[in-house]
């Protein structure tokens, strides 16, 4: 599904992925772990297109495509989905109007035609309220006033409401307490489908207790330095970074 | 250049003693004023953000009749639509609906007739253009509400101006509110191409308990030069709700003098300004706070795209006496580049000892993470912009309470929007 050969991604002059390789095919897991700074977010943001990671070198193919032809949101009209570390604040729009367009555009982009006020409504209800989001939350503005919790379980609920192929999650375990990680968790394997893939981008190995992987990778550097199964996620808490690299 | 222009405005207001019966002597110390101060300029404090080039390059013609404008359509249900055309109104494209029996309705040439001490109560004015506009005045609508009428649908005055190149439509409106009466008054300002100047003045007085809504929607032909001013008097537990749209005009500018005369009495300014590339768009508010325990809000927002120029000054003045006074005051710019401007002078004037007073003020451009944050859920940048833009001046339209006129209004500013990526080319 994902194939990324080479990258190497600069951000204000800087280099910061060095040549990158990672391949996720449908029904997989994926988990990319490392310590701050080690680029783990650039290649989130880079996969959904933000325009100040500039792709030097490599290339990154979604389903045989170039992806860097893409714009972001055509990236999220084929089918890919970033979970953002740092949701964005929107004041004066609704969470509610905000995933509808969201829908509506994706739609739109795959020749569909809008779905319905009453039909939105509906969906948006239900999967607000398999994650644990009250309906009141959703009238209000995106992500305004929402405690970091919150607005981990709103990016869920975007993303069971987008039904992306590819969901890129970076660091949706942070700021969560344990009840939160655990409806989070569940939103995850909800997602977990064998047309689907999830990338997991993540410091700790706690949410790999509730959402096991396939595949872990260590990331050092702007590189992934080893990959292996999900007994490497337990290696690394316990050894530290530098050892297992 | 000066000497030359006052002639000429001299000559202009000869041909119109006696059009409004009573108002002539007003015409001629407004005249002499004038001729004093001439127009202000961009050393005049309050009009320091100004461009009052076109007015003082060349004398406007008074604006002759026009048969062939092109009328707007109506901003939704109204009660009754006065057109005026050129400065004038005219009849056959008026409605008056059911209004007139409810209220007496009259041109402000028939205003004094009956009690020609009415006239002085009309406003002067202070600078050149509501100086020119008493001398110059011609035509306009009188409209005395009775006390407790309650008008649910508003009333649509609309200005439009039709082949007056370099010539001008000066109205006067004067609307007079009852003891708990309750109206909505829109004025819509419209126009050709040609390079006219509508110069307005609408002055209210809102008796105890009454409240006027009032919302304006300019957009002047693109050459146009708009100024318009609106004076309010407001008595006890009156409300006055002003809302301005400014999207038209080269060179447009709108103000508001409000004097808060009566106790807990409320008055609200709003305003949302669009000023596309090459124009500029001037709003001036001034709340005098004359009475203790009255409240007031202003809420602007300014939009100015490349080489687009905004600019609010807000003056809240409480006297001496007017203690627990409650006044507000926000604005926020957005601008697109570098070369759009947006300029914000906020001023209190406050002697009383016991209010509470606020104003803030925020001028910055888009921003890219939420722009980043919309594109990553699907939606084009095109239209996250156009999102953004929408919610920036969602709190200047919140005191719309008429829901089908304040989407009328959010629709212009989608079709603003819209004309901007065509502008610059979808994507960026």
């Amino acid at each position: 599904m994902l194939k990324i050969n080479d990258l190497h991604v600069h951000v204000d002059g800087t280099e910061i992925l060095k040549g990158l390789d990672l391949e996720v095919k449908a029904g997989e897991v994926h988990a990319i772990m490392g310590l701050n700074g080690a680029g783990k977010s650039t290649l989130a943001n880079t996969i959904a297109g933000r325009d100040d990671y500039e792709v030097s070198a490599g290339s990154i193919e979604f389903e045989g495509q170039d992806l860097l032809e893409l714009e972001p949101h055509e990236r999220v009209g084929e089918g890919i989905f970033l979970g953002f570390q740092y949701p964005v604040e929107i004041p004066g729009v609704s969470n509610l109007n905000f995933m509808r367009t969201a829908l509506n555009s994706v739609r739109k982009y795959n020749g569909e035609d809008d779905m319905s006020a009453a039909e939105f409504m509906k969906l948006i209800r239900a999967k607000a309220s398999e994650l644990g989001m009250d309906a009141e939350m959703l009238k209000r503005f995106v992500n305004v006033g929402f405690s970091g919790g919150e607005k981990k379980r709103n990016e869920m609920v975007q993303m069971a409401v987008l039904n992306p192929k590819l969901a890129v999650l970076d660091e949706t375990d942070s700021g969560l307490d344990i009840d939160a990680l655990r409806i989070v968790s569940e939103g995850i394997n909800a997602q977990r489908r064998d047309d689907t893939a999830i990338l997991l981008i993540t410091h700790y190995q706690r949410l790999l207790n509730y959402v096991q992987p396939d595949v872990v990778h260590v990331m050092i550097d702007g590189k992934i330095v080893k990959s292996g199964g999900k007994e490497l996620a337990a290696e690394l808490e316990e050894k530290g970074y530098a050892d297992v690299a | 250049m000066q000497e030359q222009l006052t002639e000429g405005y001299k000559a202009q207001a000869e041909t119109l003693m006696g059009t409004v019966p009573g108002a002539d002597s007003l015409r001629q110390s407004a005249l002499k004023e004038f001729e004093g101060i001439g127009f202000p300029t961009n050393r005049t404090e309050e009009w320091r953000y100004s461009d009052t080039k076109a007015l003082r390059a060349e004398e406007f013609a008074l604006a002759g009749t026009s048969t062939s404008a092109e009328i707007a359509a109506p901003l939704g249900e109204t009660a009754a639509r006065f057109v005026f055309v050129n400065g004038r109104y005219a009849e056959e494209l008026s409605d008056l609906g059911d209004l007139w029996q409810a209220m007496p309705i009259r041109p402000l040439a028939n205003h004094f007739m009956a009690n020609p001490d009415r006239a002085t109560e009309l406003i002067r004015g202070n600078d050149g253009v509501s100086l020119l506009n008493t001398a110059l005045m011609r035509d306009g609508l009188v409209l005395s509400v009775p006390a407790g009428i309650e008008i649910d649908e508003p009333i649509e005055i609309v200005h439009v101006m039709d082949g007056a190149d370099q010539a001008a439509a000066h109205t006067r409106h004067v609307i007079e509110l009852g003891e708990g009466a309750e109206i909505t008054v829109i004025e819509h300002f419209v126009g050709d191409a040609s390079a006219y100047w509508t110069n307005s003045v609408l002055q209210a007085r809102i008796a105890e308990g009454a409240k006027l809504r009032h919302v304006r929607l300019q957009e002047e032909g693109e050459a146009a030069t708009h100024t318009a001013k609106a004076y309010v008097n407001l008595d006890a537990e009156s409300e006055y709700y002003c809302v301005n749209m400014s999207v038209g005009g080269k060179a447009a500018r709108f103000e508001a003098h409000v004097r808060v005369l009566g106790e807990e009495a409320d008055a609200h300014v709003d305003g949302v300004s669009l000023a596309g590339t090459g124009q500029n768009h001037d709003t001036l508010t001034h709340v005098s706070h004359m009475v203790p325990n009255a409240t007031s809000d202003q809420i602007f927002r300014t939009v100015a795209d490349t080489r687009g120029k905004t600019a609010f000054q807000g003056k809240v003045t409480v006297v001496k006496d007017a203690q627990l006074t409650e006044a507000d005051q926000s604005f926020k710019a957005l601008v697109f580049d570098k070369t759009a401007e947006a300029n914000s002078k906020p001023e209190l004037e406050i002697l009383a000892d016991d209010v509470k007073c606020s104003h803030g003020a925020t001028i910055g451009q888009l921003d890219d993470k939420a722009i980043f944050y919309l594109t990553s859920r699907g939606i084009d940048p095109v239209t996250a912009r156009k999102i953004l833009v929408e919610a920036f001046t969602a709190d200047a339209l919140v005191n719309i309470e008429n829901e089908a006129l304040r989407e009328t209004l959010v629709e212009r500013i989608r079709v603003w929007m819209a004309s901007r990526a065509e502008n610059v080319g979808a994507g960026e």
